[in-house]
């Protein structure tokens, strides 16, 4: 009897030191930074968000959550309705009087690089662990990832070696019309470098080009992200809009790819490895396919 | 035409409409607090001892949020319905706003040096960058208002006419100036010019508000005083002269205040259009275009609408926020043409 009532007690007083651990941890959370948004989905605790920003487009569930607005543009006083405990954001999140009314109604207000490289990422995973109470998941995470990004890089030094690397152009664009070139300093230049493309553009940032300056460049491959269309719609949209890419090497061949937009905001996401790795098979048709790892 | 309102009514019914907007902009938000909790919460802020559950919260909300945001929209669209005004009593034109002077080119010029220069420059360190874009804006629009006013003097002459074209050509300027750090803009940054120019009052805080309320303070003491001067100048500028007021210095007066009060309003809450324009005309509908009249009711007027259209900007789209110059063009924009239409009638 006596034993009975001190094991209910040992297991009562389990339960209770155990919620009150997970208690600590923040439960309402608010997120306004899309890749961020996107690894708290993938460290199982999509539940928690409470609230996220324009940017946090992926996975489609997140969509039904309450918008706070842009990352830039935020609102104090609706960031709080939401009764958030923790509001995690980019160093691109503000504006700053509004993150300092959001830190002195107590709520935790945790900032995050979106440099798009491998360290920052170690990083940023760390901290979401620890924050989420999951440290092991987000370790096996960015193992898997770098172990994931490190096969890219060898399979296409190895492609290297049977073809040179293709002079590509990325055209970032809404239903087709003037499309942006992605320059060097950008997302979009990292992420052509990692699947094995040579950038023709040479200037820094997204900036409109002439036709002219296009046709000289006669991109071998062409990769397209756009925001409104996707698909043949939007590859046919694209040639409608700009007849000089149709006789461009890479539209000839049949070279043109497309990539999701939202990969280039935001730092280094969940889903960049895959796309990488479909883009890096278009770039090198000849290559033997990379073996699909493990998720 | 006998005004639909004496002027006692008017500002009877203006102070009561301004009161109920002050009202409205402290109890509602997108926490919903209950009413209660709004009163103990103010009684709070103003040092009584109450004390009770989660009335910090509610004290840190109306007394760091509401309240700030509250005093902003209060001086901000007073100031721009008080400039509207002196413009267009200045130009002897319904169709005169404060942007005709290059203010608002010319802070949209200032701002948009201090968000896109300060990136390629490397970044501003983040504890001066708000204060160096409203520097930058408030500098901005003096500039451009100054050059306008100096472009339109000959002979010691202030000529309006020049003034307007002279308005019309540095607009053109600024504005190109503006599409070129759009182009050496990258995304984030374009992002931030394009919020500012829809202007906000989002944000708010103490230590960004005491220059506008100084200064809007000073603007909306000085102008009223000038009411008669403005009358006289209605009749046209030599019969105002005759009239032995100092014709000139009534121009440099007005082009001053309105340069000093739209550049810290927007310096305060980015580019908030159609205020300027559209609340004299409202108040001219009311009680007729007296300037003893319509300068200070103005104010009330102006301070009212906008701080309206700041609730609906943030009660719209809550926990998201519009940007307060959509608001004010969406209401603003159709009474003008109704405006326009009713005087074809």
């Amino acid at each position: 009897m006596r034993s009975s009532a001190r094991a209910i007690a040992l297991c009562v007083g389990l339960l209770a030191s155990h919620a009150a651990a997970a208690a600590e941890l923040p439960q309402r959370w608010v997120s306004a930074g899309g890749a961020l948004s996107e690894w708290v989905s993938a460290l199982g605790a999509e539940s928690k968000l409470v609230g996220v920003d324009t940017t946090s487009q992926h996975p489609e569930s997140l969509k039904k959550l309450p918008s706070i607005g842009y990352q830039r543009q935020l609102s104090a006083e609706g960031i709080l309705s939401l009764r958030p405990q923790i509001l995690l954001g980019t160093e691109e999140m503000g504006p700053p009087p509004v993150l300092s009314q959001v830190r002195s109604a107590g709520v935790q207000v945790e900032l995050f690089s979106a440099q798009a490289d491998l360290p920052t990422l170690q990083g940023n995973l760390q901290h979401l662990g620890k924050l989420l109470g999951s440290e092991d998941k987000a370790t096996q995470l960015f193992e898997q990832y770098k172990q994931q990004l490190d096969q890219q890089q060898a399979w296409v030094s190895q492609a290297r070696k049977k073809q040179a690397p293709p002079g590509v152009l990325l055209l970032l664009g809404h239903a087709g019309g003037k499309p942006l070139i992605a320059g060097k300093d950008t997302a979009a230049d990292w992420l052509l470098q990692q699947a094995g493309g040579r950038n023709l553009a040479t200037h820094t940032g997204y900036k409109p080009f002439s036709t002219e300056s296009l046709a000289e460049l006669n991109p071998e491959v062409l990769v397209f992200a756009d925001r409104s269309l996707s698909g043949e719609a939007a590859r046919a949209a694209l040639f409608k809009e700009n007849p000089i890419l149709a006789s461009s090497a890479a539209a000839k061949a049949g070279r043109v790819f497309e990539i999701d937009p939202t990969l280039l905001v935001g730092g280094l996401g969940p889903r960049l490895p895959q796309n990488l790795k479909r883009l890096s098979a278009d770039f090198y048709p000849a290559a033997p396919g990379q073996a699909s790892t493990a998720q | 035409m006998t005004p639909l309102l004496k002027p006692r009514a008017l500002f009877i019914g203006l102070s009561l409409l301004c009161l109920l907007a002050i009202w409205l902009s402290l109890a509602l938000g997108p926490v919903s607090l209950p009413l209660l909790d709004t009163l103990r919460a103010a009684l709070r802020l103003l040092g009584l001892p109450i004390e009770g559950q989660g009335l910090e919260q509610a004290e840190l909300i109306l007394g760091q949020i509401r309240l700030p945001r509250t005093l902003l929209g209060l001086a901000v669209g007073g100031v721009l319905a008080l400039s509207g005004v002196a413009m267009q009593g200045l130009f002897r034109n319904p169709l005169a706003d404060p942007g005709l002077v290059g203010v608002s080119s010319g802070a949209a010029l200032g701002a948009a040096f201090a968000i896109v220069g300060g990136a390629l420059l490397g970044g501003v360190p983040e504890a001066i960058g708000p204060y160096l874009l409203s520097f930058c804006a408030f500098l901005g629009g003096l500039v451009v208002a100054w050059l306008v006013y100096r472009l339109g003097r000959r002979n010691g002459q202030t000529h309006v006419a020049t003034m307007l074209l002279a308005g019309i050509a540095l607009t053109a300027l600024a504005s190109s100036a503006v599409g070129l750090f759009t182009y050496l803009a990258d995304d984030a940054t374009l992002r931030t010019l394009t919020f500012w120019n829809l202007g906000s009052l989002n944000g708010a805080s103490y230590s960004r508000l005491w220059p506008l309320l100084l200064v809007s303070a000073a603007v909306a003491l000085w102008l009223p005083r000038r009411a008669k001067d403005l009358n006289a100048l209605l009749l046209g500028e030599s019969e105002a002269g005759h009239l032995g007021i100092d014709v000139e210095r009534l121009k440099r007066e007005l082009v001053f205040c309105t340069a000093l009060g739209v550049g810290a309003a927007v310096a305060a809450a980015g580019l908030i259009g159609f205020v300027g324009l559209v609340v004299p005309h409202l108040v001219r509908l009311l009680s007729g275009p007296d300037h003893r009249t319509l300068l200070p009711a103005s104010i009330l007027a102006g301070a009212s609408l906008l701080l309206l259209a700041d609730l609906v900007a943030r009660l719209a789209l809550a926990p998201a926020e519009l940007p307060i110059g959509i608001v004010t063009a969406f209401i603003g924009a159709p009474f003008f043409l109704f405006l326009l239409l009713r005087g074809r009638a």
